[in-house]
Parts: C-alpha cells; structure tokens; sequence
C-alpha cells in the first residue's frame, strides 16, 4: 500500500494570482516525478495553490467538489507559499501513506485564513462522514472541469436547437474551468456544445478577489515604471519563461507531451536562473522541433485566425497582434520571442521604463493586455470542435493574474 | 501451417498478454520519464519508472470505485470490462511462431470483429458516467472508428487476399519466401496507422485526451480503470502483434526458432509504436477522418487491386 503510493498522482488546482506558486510546485513535481494529472478520478493528491479553498462559498465548492471527486484513498494540500512547497507535498504524501484525508497548510503569509481551512478540513477530514456521502454526493461535482460554478444537481437538462448543418441537436451548456489541465488558471467559459461543436462562448468574470501584488510575468516591467532598477536581462528571462510556460500548454493541449514536457523543463531552468550561455542551446532544438514539425502545422493552422485588423480592434497588443493570424502562426512568434529573449537574459543594462510591454502586450494601457486576450475569445471559439476550441484558448493563454491586479494608485498606469 | 495447441494455452495467453503489456508500459514510461531532460535519468530511476505502471495497477486496485451523479453504472462497467476481453479474443487466433490457440478458418474476419467490440467498449465507457468530457471522449473514437476501419478493412483484406485465404496460419504459410511487408506496403502502413488509432493510441489517442481530462475514461476510477487503460494496452499490444502474422512474415526466419522471430518482430513493432507517440502531436479527428477518405482509402483499393492482379496472374 505505501509502495503503491510513493509516487502519487498530482491533481493541481491553481487559483489567479498564485503563478508564482504554481510554478515552484509544478518544478518540484518534475523533480520528484510525480504525474500531474487532468482530472479526479486518476489523482491521489489534491494540491491548492494559492488561495481557491479560501474565498467565499462558491470556491469553496471548487475544492470541495474537486476532494469529492478523488477516489479514496487521498490527501490535499495547501500551498500559498512557493518557499514551503517541498514542506507540503512530503507532509501530503505522509498523509496519503497513512491513509488519513489531512491536508498540509503552506500558510504563512495569509495566517487570517488559516483558521477558516482548519475549519473546513475538520467537516471533510472525519472519515465516515467523508465516506457515507461520498457515493450521495460525489454526483457531477466528479470532474474538474465542468461543474464549478455552483451547479449542485448536474448539468442541466440538454435542451435543442439547430445547430450549422440545419439539424436539430441537443445542445450541453457545460462550463469549462476554473480547474482543468493546462487551461489558464480561474479562467471560466460557459459553452454551449452540440455534440462536440462550441456553438456559445461566455468569458465569465475572474471570481478571484483583487490582488495588490503585480501579476508574475509582468512584474519586472511594473517594477521598472515604479521607478525600481530592473535590468534588460531580468525582463528578458522572464519574458523567455513566460514564453515557454504558454508554449508548454500549447504543445500539451495539442497531445505532445514529450515536447511539453521539455518545454516546461527549459521553463524551469530559465527561472532558475540559467545563464544565456546555458538557455541558448537548450531552447535551440526545442525551437527548430517545433518549427519543422509538419504535423503540428497541419494540426494549428487555420485554427481561430485572428487578423492583425480585427486584434487593434480590441485592443490586443501582444503575441497574437504580431502574429497577424491563426493558432500556429501565434505559436510562431512565442518561438521567436523565446529565441531572442533567451539569448538576451545576461544584459545588465537597465530596462527602459518607456516600454513596457510584457508577454500578453503592452503594459501602459487603461485596461490589462489579457483583457483583450478574453474579450476576442468567443468570437474565435464559436463553430469550432471542442478540441479546436482548447488548441485556440493555449494559443492565446490570457494571463487571468492580470485581472486581479489592481495596482495602487499612480504607479502603472499612465493613461490611468 | 499453423497448428493447435493444447488446453492450456487457453489460459496462458491472457497471461503472456498482460506481461508483454506491462513490459510495454513500463518501456512507454521510462521514454516519457526521459522526455523532460532529453536524456534518461540513473540506472536506479529508470528501474523505478519502468515498474511504475504495475505499481499503479495495484494502487487502482486497492482504490475505492467513485460514481458520478444520474451516470448509467452497468453502461460505464460493461464499457470498461469489454475491452480488455475484446483483446483476448482477438488474439486468440494470434500465432505464436505457428501456434495459435485456435486457427480459425475465418481467422481475419474473428480478429475484425473482435477488435471492432472496441468501439463498443469506448463509446459505453464514455457514455455511462454521465459526464460530458468523457461523453466528447467516446464521440470521438466513433468518429475515429469511421476515419480508420475503412482503410484498416481493405488493407487485413489485402493479405487474405495475397494468400488466398482467410485462415492466419495460412496468410503465414504463403510468406515463406517473401514478406507480405515488402510487395504491399501500403497496406501495411496503413495496417500500422489503423492498429494505433484501433488502440487510440499514439497519434490517434484523442478519445482519451488530455484535453478532454482522459476523454472516454475520465471518470473511471479503481478496477474499472485498470481494466479500461489496461484494456487498451492489451489491443496495442495484439493489434501490433497481429500486423507479423499479416505483414512480416510471421515465424519464419533464419536460425532462430519460429515463436523467437515472432516475439522479435513484435517487440520492433512495438517499440515503433511507442516511438511514433513520442514524436507526434494528437491528429484531431476532422483532420484524419478527411486524409483516410480521400487519400488512404483509394490508396488501399489501388494497393488491394495490384495484389490481386499478382494473385490472379501467378
């Protein structure tokens, strides 16, 4: 029993704000080899990251409803600090190997919170109560994906419409997210499906609760209008992360977990401070991969084009403005970027405080660059398949960290 | 060619199935353990990855079953438990060197059909649990089921067809001199592309994406999972297993005894297989279905054409 469990498998539930700590634990897994996996049904340990079990009764049924859906036996954990994760997983895998249903707390920066986990953990920890209503409840909250918008009773009844080709189908309204496998963290999108055709699309607002702290990948070009020193390679290196952490779920979403896998593995070594000397030979061969892979250009191309046009229109400024383009063309630039940033990321020169444009767009603007990223959402995902629809959301990856962000006055935003 | 064995071969080939499975898995998880460095860790650690998917075979069992609300138990059940018996059935007209279990006269046709119980399999266990991914997950293999069953039928024909019969040891016997794999090789690239997809495997695993969080198995959970991945596994292995007897020649080869080249072959095909997923992102369903009908299919009539013009001038 403990030997079966000595390697458990990882269901992450990550909320907006915490990349930082998603990042620490999702380099620590990769260190232990411990799989992430997509859904409840094949995990062991729940890990929370950042503050979703803590937020009000909606996202309480985030995680509560994620727990009920994990098979016993099983352990979660918390982490809100990215210090104290090698802390929390070891105390979650004791926790599994004992067989008890504890959860580790990484607490320390949100000590008001602690008390309110605590609490929670006591009504779910005692074992019978957890067993008698598992069969009773565990019902649809089952998957990570599409019940956790308070949905108690299921999906609901399907109900028809015509869909493209004239006939009369069933129509599934299914909520995607906030937690689901390499999918934008406390992203919500209401669909409505006819068989696997994303026929409505509705972003529905980040339900996180406003963060002072600037959002991870823009932090060095906030820090440098904030008057801060920050050098042209601190921007760079987190700009070639942030690249390649888009990229990896890129290249997971459209089934390559090997390249995934590697990507997210150059991701960690960039943000642990690799020199240029290093990156550049690691991200070479990832780059030229990726680029001469035919299948992959068969796979992307065509998905959700967005013309250069159509993107100033919304306001979008990043990656997908220059793209100019569809899926692939999106993934293109990322790869470039990442080319030119790696090489960068030993400058010492201070960055020039005028442009500031992080890894989504320009940082200057009265409304944050992923707000763009979601406002041109459902217009690229209506009338495509579902698994087209997930190739085109990693293709954008809007930064939801950038939408908690409220800065304090004066310091961001120029046109304010 | 191709004789019957005793009694007990019955219940030694589900066996010799599961270990070459797990051998396969095990292999499959040390190439993707390797994956993130671009190179394989220590000795010690490729050991502890290569016995991983036993280990989580016994973690499945020991885990408590879940069940999702209003979901269709016996539906998901009978989904998940038909696919590895799909597998068993199919490889019992499989030979080992020139045995098999049972040589069938219609042996093609019995390998066809049972492995065609798969698309049973996927769309109940999608189906069952009431749960819209695993839903989209058995949708899926349907749609993959149209794409590559056409193809996949004309190319197994192309070799009944190069022997004259549909008999397995006989398809062995008339590739004495020369391997099926050399004059027909579309048939048997389409034979290999077909036996993934069957498998929904490699490039074709989009029924079990992970976009879809596992797809048509998303919500299975203790035994049932293990039968339905392990399933899966089983029909890798046979539908790899079953491209020698078709393809390469079966038994025959030099010095080595018959049931050796068997094992040898397969493992090269295998070792393929699991190679090809590594390389290749998952094809989308809307994409292939339109590379089998217009492409693959007419290529497969033209290949089965030239074979039988041979067959009918010899």
């Amino acid at each position: 029993m403990r030997a079966a469990v000595s390697r458990p498998s990882v269901l992450l539930a990550v909320s907006p704000g915490a990349t930082r700590q998603r990042l620490a634990v999702e380099a620590e897994l990769a260190r232990r080899g411990w799989p992430c996996v997509s859904g409840p049904a094949e995990a062991d340990l729940l890990v929370v990251v950042g503050d979703l079990g803590s937020e009000g009764e909606e996202s309480d049924g985030v995680v509560a409803g994620l727990w009920r859906g994990i098979p016993a036996p099983k352990a979660r954990v918390w982490i809100t600090d990215p210090e104290r994760v090698v802390d929390a997983l070891d105390g979650g895998l004791a926790d599994l190997q004992r067989g008890e249903h504890e959860s580790h707390h990484a607490h320390d920066e949100h000590e008001e919170h602690h008390e309110h986990h605590e609490h929670q953990q006591n009504g779910d920890t005692d074992p019978r109560a957890d067993h008698s209503g598992h069969d009773m409840h565990s019902g649809h909250h089952g998957h990570a994906g599409h019940d956790m918008g308070g949905l108690v009773e299921g999906l609901p009844m399907a109900d028809r419409a015509d869909d493209r080709d004239g006939l009369r189908l069933d129509v599934l309204h299914v909520p995607l997210g906030p937690v689901l496998a390499d999918w934008p963290a406390g992203l919500i999108l209401r669909l409505a499906l006819q068989g696997d055709v994303v026929q409505e699309v509705t972003v529905e607002p980040v339900a996180a609760p406003p963060s002072p702290r600037p959002p991870f990948w823009d932090e060095p070009w906030l820090r440098a209008t904030a008057g801060e020193h920050v050098s042209r390679g601190d921007a760079a290196r987190r700009l070639c992360a942030a690249h390649l952490d888009s990229l990896g779920r890129f290249f997971a979403v459209t089934g390559w977990d090997d390249m995934a896998a590697r990507t997210r593995y150059v991701r960690d070594r960039a943000l642990a401070g690799a020199a240029a000397a290093e990156l550049t030979p690691l991200v070479r061969p990832l780059i030229r991969r990726a680029q001469r892979s035919r299948t992959l250009r068969w796979l992307t191309t065509g998905l959700g084009t967005l013309p250069a046009e159509q993107a100033r229109q919304r306001g979008v400024t990043g990656p997908a403005l220059v793209a100019d383009g569809d899926a692939y063309s999106r993934m293109l630039v990322w790869l470039d970027a990442v080319g030119r940033s790696a090489a960068a990321c030993d400058a010492a020169e201070a960055l020039d405080a005028a442009e500031i444009v992080g890894p989504r767009g320009r940082l200057d603007t009265p409304v944050p660059p992923s707000r763009a990223l979601l406002d041109s959402l459902p217009r690229l995902l209506e009338g495509t398949e579902f698994a087209c629809a997930r190739v085109i959301v990693a293709s954008l990856d809007p930064d939801l960290d950038e939408l908690t962000h409220v800065p304090a006055p004066g310091t961001v935003h120029s046109h304010g | 060619m191709g004789e019957r064995t005793s009694l007990w071969a019955v219940l030694v080939l589900p066996a010799l199935l599961v270990g070459v499975a797990l051998v396969t898995a095990g292999f499959d998880a040390v190439l993707a353990a390797g994956a993130r460095r671009g190179r394989p860790g220590s000795l010690r650690e490729t050991v502890a990855r290569a016995v991983e998917p036993g280990r989580q075979v016994l973690r499945h069992l020991v885990q408590q079953p879940r069940r999702t609300r209003a979901s269709d138990l016996p539906l998901a059940r009978i989904g998940a438990g038909l696919l590895p018996v799909a597998a068993v059935l199919a490889a019992v007209v499989l030979p080992l060197g020139f045995r098999s279990v049972s040589d069938l006269p219609e042996g093609i046709v019995w390998f066809n059909a049972m492995e065609a119980l798969a698309w049973a399999a996927v769309w109940l266990a999608g189906w069952g649990p009431n749960s819209t991914l695993s839903l989209i997950g058995g949708y899926r293999f349907l749609a993959q089921g149209l794409a590559y069953e056409l193809p996949h039928m004309l190319a197994i024909t192309t070799a009944a067809l190069g022997a004259e019969s549909l008999r397995v040891g006989e398809v062995v016997g008339a590739q004495a001199g020369l391997w099926f794999a050399v004059w027909m090789p579309v048939a048997f690239g389409i034979y290999l592309l077909s036996a993934m997809a069957m498998a929904f495997w490699g490039p074709f695993d989009q029924p079990a994406g992970r976009d879809v969080a596992g797809g048509a198995g998303a919500e299975l959970s203790g035994a049932d999972r293990v039968l339905f991945l392990g399933g899966r596994w089983l029909l890798l292995v046979v539908a790899a297993a079953f491209s020698v007897p078709l393809f390469l020649g079966g038994g025959h080869g030099p010095l080595l005894p018959g049931w050796a080249w068997t094992v040898l072959k397969t493992a090269a095909v295998l070792a393929f297989l699991v190679g090809v997923r590594r390389a290749i992102p998952t094809v989308r369903m809307e994409r292939y279905l339109e590379l089998a009908w217009v492409v693959l299919t007419p290529l497969a009539i033209v290949q089965a054409l030239v074979v039988a013009v041979v067959v009918l001038n010899r």
